[in-house]
């Protein structure tokens, strides 16, 4: 148990120690919500016809994208976090770590723990862009916010560890990830309301974990269930699977059950990879 | 000396289409400095690495405090420090941070923590960079960390895998200091690899390896003592004139060392160099007598002598083949 605690506690502390890391961080959902967000805003409320009367005034593209934002800010944050596994390897700390008695599975979990915990952080940080794009948000969806962006986290953390375990350089990790992120980031509702998509497109939005997990996101800050039924069918918010309109909990349910898949794969897969 | 703390028998190692390690034996009791010699690409690390669980062998077993390297891999790991070739420190921590890393890795009692921190860095004299981040630190001063962190969990056995390649004379020198402080402070055995010669003279037994198998073992001293007598190194103004002429008047085989000196091998040094410089017509400008250095001893058991600039091409893929990855 404490091995686990050590290796969560190293990627804790480095975290806070690099500062570059922290304020870059900020730079990509700065400018995704920003430039893009603000930008996208007036071309798509015209679009959707949102400058007349009715429920549709009502959309706000900067305010629809806030969640993904942060969908996008821990999804970036936990894959990226598998990186050290890799640079470990490279700069030599991995024998440190496995020449010790701790057992691969601990180390493993360490690292994902570790990731997840760096995530939420950064997750959290993207709550400071609260007050310039006018989204309410009260202390206890932030309450709610929390052991989700958690368990999202630790999805994407063990998908991150899968793959660092497979691979032996940080230009080969970082190209795998570059191609993931985009399609992942695309086809989950973070950037553009998944509506009236091609049907080989809608199967990929429904494998990809992000899509429940920003769902989770939109679900906790945009109040769905208080909208008008056609400002909601607008921003995307009935997610469907097999005609079913998904719920909450059973998202939950979802990722969790991608956690279990995952982290299983990773420990797997990092305890054969290293001697 | 008490028990034998390493044993291993007919231990070896065989990648794809190279032998690394051909099977040997060979046993350390406790107590002891037992060093490893041989050119790079011998199977040094390779042998350590199987002793310290990293890599599985192809055949054969090894024990360590009475533990099986392959089946019993934790126990070992808690009875071995190791310090590798390369520095294995997260440089973007301090040296306490370290420390206080590697005591929970291999659960060092909480309460022994603070203790051990403190004795394992005045050993190594850095008390006073306790809270420095390790990048600040010179080579020297990371390796001296190194060591001292293989020792916070007391381990019975400390691997040193090269432990002074790569840095400057003055600093090799302290470290072995430290090293031989080690064994006198914590009467811990330590199993150590190098290619510098004078680096081996200070060990209790060496056991020469070339080509992945063991040519010698036994104290530096015998091994010495086999290479037959003492060596005589002279210079003169004509070397290959005094070469044929010593050769023929005294049946010795005289080798030309890269300074352009001439050296062979007598058994009776001191009463041969009277002689030898009051009969011998050669041009003699300087006469040297000494004993037999390991090098002198690799070079009687293998002809070659122990080069340790160039890399040869097995070298290179005995690298790129070692460590986890």
């Amino acid at each position: 148990m404490e091995g686990i605690y050590a290796i969560w506690q190293r990627d804790v502390i480095k975290f806070f120690r690099d500062k570059a890391r922290l304020f870059g961080s900020f730079a990509m959902p700065f400018m995704f919500l920003i430039l893009f967000g603000s930008g996208m805003s007036g071309a798509l409320s015209s679009m959707i016809g949102g400058n007349t009367a009715g429920p549709l005034a009502d959309f706000d593209f900067v305010e629809f994208m806030f969640p993904g934002i942060i969908g996008l800010t821990v999804f970036n944050t936990a894959i990226f976090s598998a990186l050290s596994v890799v640079q470990d390897k490279e700069f030599g700390y991995m024998r440190e770590i496995l020449v010790s008695p701790m057992s691969r599975v601990s180390i493993a979990i360490g690292k994902v723990l570790g990731g997840s915990t760096v995530a939420v952080i950064q997750g959290l940080m993207m709550l400071v862009f609260v007050p310039f794009i006018g989204v309410s948000i009260n202390f206890f969806m932030v309450l709610k916010l929390i052991p989700v962006m958690f368990l999202v986290a630790f999805a994407i953390s063990s998908i991150g560890l899968l793959i660092a375990s497979s691979l032996k350089t940080s230009q080969g990790f970082q190209m795998v990830v570059q191609i993931l992120i985009f399609p992942m980031l695309f086809l989950s509702g973070a950037m553009f309301p998944l509506n009236g998509m091609p049907a080989w497109m809608d199967v990929i939005v429904k494998i990809n974990p992000l899509t429940y997990s920003v769902d989770m996101f939109k679900k906790i800050i945009l109040q769905p269930e208080q909208m008008a039924p056609a400002l909601r069918e607008a921003m995307g918010l009935d997610l469907t699977i097999f005609d079913h309109v998904i719920t909450f909990s059973q998202e939950i349910i979802v990722v969790l059950i991608i956690s279990v898949i995952f982290v299983t794969l990773a420990t797997i897969k990092f305890s054969k990879s290293e001697g | 000396m008490g028990k034998n703390i390493v044993e291993v028998t007919g231990l070896k190692k065989y990648y794809k289409d190279f032998q690394a390690v051909k099977g040997i034996d060979l046993t350390v009791e406790e107590g002891e400095i037992f060093g490893f010699l041989g050119p790079n690409g011998a199977g040094k690390s390779t042998t350590i690495n199987m002793l310290s669980t990293i890599t599985n062998p192809t055949g054969g077993t090894a024990k360590i405090n009475g533990y099986d390297n392959v089946k019993e891999k934790n126990k070992v790991r808690e009875s071995i420090g190791l310090i590798f070739q390369e520095s294995t420190l997260d440089e973007k921590l301090t040296a306490n941070e370290n420390l206080m890393l590697h005591c929970k890795f291999y659960k060092v009692p909480k309460n022994k923590r603070e203790e051990r921190i403190r004795e394992v860095l005045q050993i190594v004299d850095l008390e006073d960079k306790r809270s420095n981040i390790v990048e600040t630190f010179s080579g020297g001063m990371k390796r001296r960390l190194e060591i001292a962190r293989g020792l916070l969990h007391y381990p019975r056995v400390l691997f040193l895998d090269e432990p002074t390649v790569g840095l400057d004379p003055q600093t090799r020198n302290h470290i072995w200091e430290y090293i031989l402080k080690l064994k006198e402070k914590a009467g811990i055995t330590i199993f150590l690899t190098t290619h510098y010669m004078d680096e081996a003279e200070i060990c209790d037994r060496v056991a020469v390896m070339d080509h992945g198998e063991l040519i010698a073992l036994d104290t530096p001293e015998k091994l010495k003592n086999d290479v037959g007598g003492d060596i005589i190194e002279i210079s003169t103004t004509d070397n290959q004139d005094a070469k044929k002429k010593i050769e023929e008047s005294y049946q010795v085989d005289v080798t030309e060392t890269s300074e352009g000196k001439l050296t062979f091998q007598v058994s009776e040094g001191s009463s041969f160099i009277v002689d030898f410089v009051k009969e011998s017509d050669i041009p003699i400008q300087t006469v040297n007598l000494r004993r037999p250095t390991l090098n002198d001893v690799f070079l009687h058991l293998t002809g070659r002598e122990i080069r340790e600039e160039t890399v040869s091409q097995r070298d290179l893929m005995k690298r790129s083949m070692r460590g986890p990855h």
